[in-house]
């Protein structure tokens, strides 16, 4: 099932919103990990989340700041891997 | 000639004595050097000596881990003033609260959190990292950066000797708000001299900073690096792809860490059991017990590289207290070890007397690293700093030890074994929470008429939060995520319950208090 990044994106700030920051919503390219936004072990969760709602797999390799760094590097990563 | 070890800027001056050259400290793409740290240490003491900072006042430092937060500490220790690591989860309620309880009037912080502050929260200057936050964040503001890049201001000179203050840990018990340990030059000197001794720290060390330096066992990286002349690496992301690569690219030799990190790096076993980890000598776990199948295969992975593992076991008010030795890994990870070298752990039964071996009794904490006290808390400070009680009655300067609250055993062998708390406290993800902290933010909603919060066992972070909590008149089941929402906004990630129940009326005890025991039970049994 592809997906548009778009798609992906608004779903990880769904996401952010009920479960992080409590109703604030997160731009596309705020940092996430730089800036304490997202913990790690909330990371983890997001991870378990997408992994079921897009049906991937994310790699132990690709679970680093580069991929999880902000909303869009996610979204990439998750369109890369519906395509 | 090198100084002799009695603050925290005694142990600076002699790595800049030694090698001055030498990285101290690595943040992100950036290396610095100890003489670096003893510049923008000075330059940034005398800007706050001019911002009115006064021998014994609090700085706070509210900033995600950086190069800038180390600078703050030694800045602060070279003017006699107190810094206190403001965890960067916190949101502006703990901040403010924090702020208050131990009257900090200068902030260090990142622009970002500084500007989410309620107007006032700074009374005196705020020194920010980033852009320049709005007016009303502060009393006055001053750019973080310039001082550190231009201040060349004479350093005030200033007495400070061992027994000044040196900082204020903020920590949890098991009731009310959390509490200041109120932390000397010494208890930080002691500490450090004794946690690099166990773990055999050299200059050649180069260190993970992979825990908050608001933490004890988080700022005991920093102080252990400093007392040796060690390398610190700073490390904000704990994703595991991170922090592999930060384990090689860095040749990193040692890294101290809680239970969930541990079950971070594990995701990396492949990549670890492709490629060991040659260059690292130690990990040391703190905060709470590995669970023994992540133990076990901790050690599985480590072998090849030789790497070995500490079990330690601390408590805030007195930094640190037992470890286990690497060789004697194998007695499990309830067990704790011993003391710590130069201290005594003396284990007392309800009648006050030392227990026999294999009975349970209270671990208390005997030693140079036991804390001055709770800041402005005589009540709670009395509670858990109390005379030695096996000490002379012809010693009439009364030695303080630590009740830690904690129930422990010693074996016939001398090695202690931990079995449990009687109290409340919640320990979740390495950090210590007491309930009424997460019924006080449940109420804080408006929705909530009564909260009980509570732990329950749970494999991965310790403690998982738990609570029940009936509504005010008025409230139906959409309130569960208009409270949530609300917790999520005002508090840190680690105070939020990942269950909210909703009962008609909360179950109360003979007394008519909310029976959290009986509420718990029926939780922990599933």
């Amino acid at each position: 099932m592809a997906v548009s990044t778009e798609n992906v994106a608004a779903e990880i700030q769904g996401w952010l919103r009920e479960n992080v920051t409590g109703g604030r919503e997160v731009s596309p390219d705020e940092p996430l990990i730089e800036n304490g936004v997202l913990t790690s072990l909330q990371t983890v969760e997001l991870v378990t989340f997408l992994e079921e709602r897009f049906d991937i797999i994310v790699e132990d390799e690709e679970f680093d700041e580069e991929n999880f760094g902000s909303v869009e590097a996610i979204a990439g990563l998750v369109a890369s891997k519906t395509a | 000639m090198l100084h002799p070890e009695f603050t925290l800027h005694d142990l600076l001056a002699n790595c800049v004595e030694r090698d001055p050259g030498k990285v101290a400290v690595v943040d992100g793409t950036a290396e610095r050097t100890y003489e670096d740290l003893e510049r923008a240490s000075k330059a940034l003491g005398a800007a706050l000596v001019e911002s009115g900072v006064k021998k014994g006042d609090r700085v706070g430092v509210y900033m995600e881990k950086s190069w800038e937060a180390i600078v703050a500490m030694l800045a602060t220790s070279r003017i006699g003033a107190a810094y206190v690591n403001i965890n960067p989860l916190f949101k502006p309620p703990q901040v403010a609260y924090v702020a208050q309880d131990c009257d900090v009037r200068v902030m260090i912080g990142d622009s970002a959190k500084l500007d989410d502050l309620e107007p006032g929260a700074v009374s005196g200057t705020a020194y920010y990292r980033g852009d320049r936050p709005g007016e009303e964040t502060a009393g006055r503001l001053e750019d973080l950066a310039g001082v550190l890049r231009d201040g060349d201001a004479p350093e005030a000179q200033r007495r400070v000797s061992e027994v000044d203050l040196a900082t204020i840990l903020y920590t949890s018990g098991s009731t009310g708000m959390p509490k200041g340990v109120a932390t000397s030059q010494r208890n930080v000197v002691v500490g450090a001299q004794i946690v690099s001794t166990y773990l055999e720290n050299t200059p050649r060390d180069r260190i993970l900073s992979a825990l908050p330096l608001n933490f004890d066992a988080g700022m005991s990286q920093f102080t252990t690096a400093l007392r040796v002349g060690a390398t610190l690496v700073l490390q904000r992301s704990r994703l595991p792809g991170d922090l592999l690569r930060a384990l090689r690219r860095h040749e990193i030799t040692g890294v101290t860490g809680v239970p969930p990190l541990w079950a971070l790096l594990l995701r990396s076993a492949k990549g670890i059991e492709a490629e060991p980890l040659e260059h690292l000598r130690y990990i040391a776990n703190t905060g709470g017990r590995i669970p023994q199948a992540n133990l076990d295969e901790l050690r599985r992975l480590l072998d090849p590289s030789g790497t070995k593992i500490y079990l330690m076991y601390g408590l805030t008010e007195a930094f640190r207290s037992t470890y286990l030795p690497p060789e004697e890994v194998d007695r499990g990870s309830t067990c704790i070890g011993k003391a710590i070298p130069n201290t005594e752990i003396l284990v007392i039964n309800k009648e006050g007397r030392e227990c026999a071996p294999d009975e349970p009794g209270e671990l208390v904490h005997r030693g140079p690293t036991v804390a001055m006290g709770y800041w402005g808390n005589e009540e709670a400070t009395r509670q858990a700093y109390r005379p030695n009680p096996l000490a002379s009655p012809e010693l009439l300067d009364v030695e303080r030890v630590v009740y830690s609250g904690d129930t422990v055993r010693r074996d016939e062998e001398g090695f202690l074994y931990f079995i449990g708390r009687e109290d409340a406290m919640i320990k979740s993800q390495g950090y210590r929470l007491s309930p009424e902290e997460v019924e006080n933010l449940l109420i804080g909603s408006g929705l909530v008429h009564e909260a009980c919060a509570f732990g329950v066992e749970d494999p991965a972070v310790g403690q998982l939060v738990m609570a029940v909590v009936s509504l005010r008149d008025g409230g139906d089941k959409v309130a569960v995520e208009t409270i949530r929402e609300h917790v999520i906004k005002n508090g840190p990630p680690y105070m939020v319950p990942k269950q909210i129940v909703v009962l008609d009326e909360l179950p109360k005890t003979g007394s008519g208090k909310i029976d959290r025991k009986g509420i718990s039970n029926v939780y922990a049994n599933g």
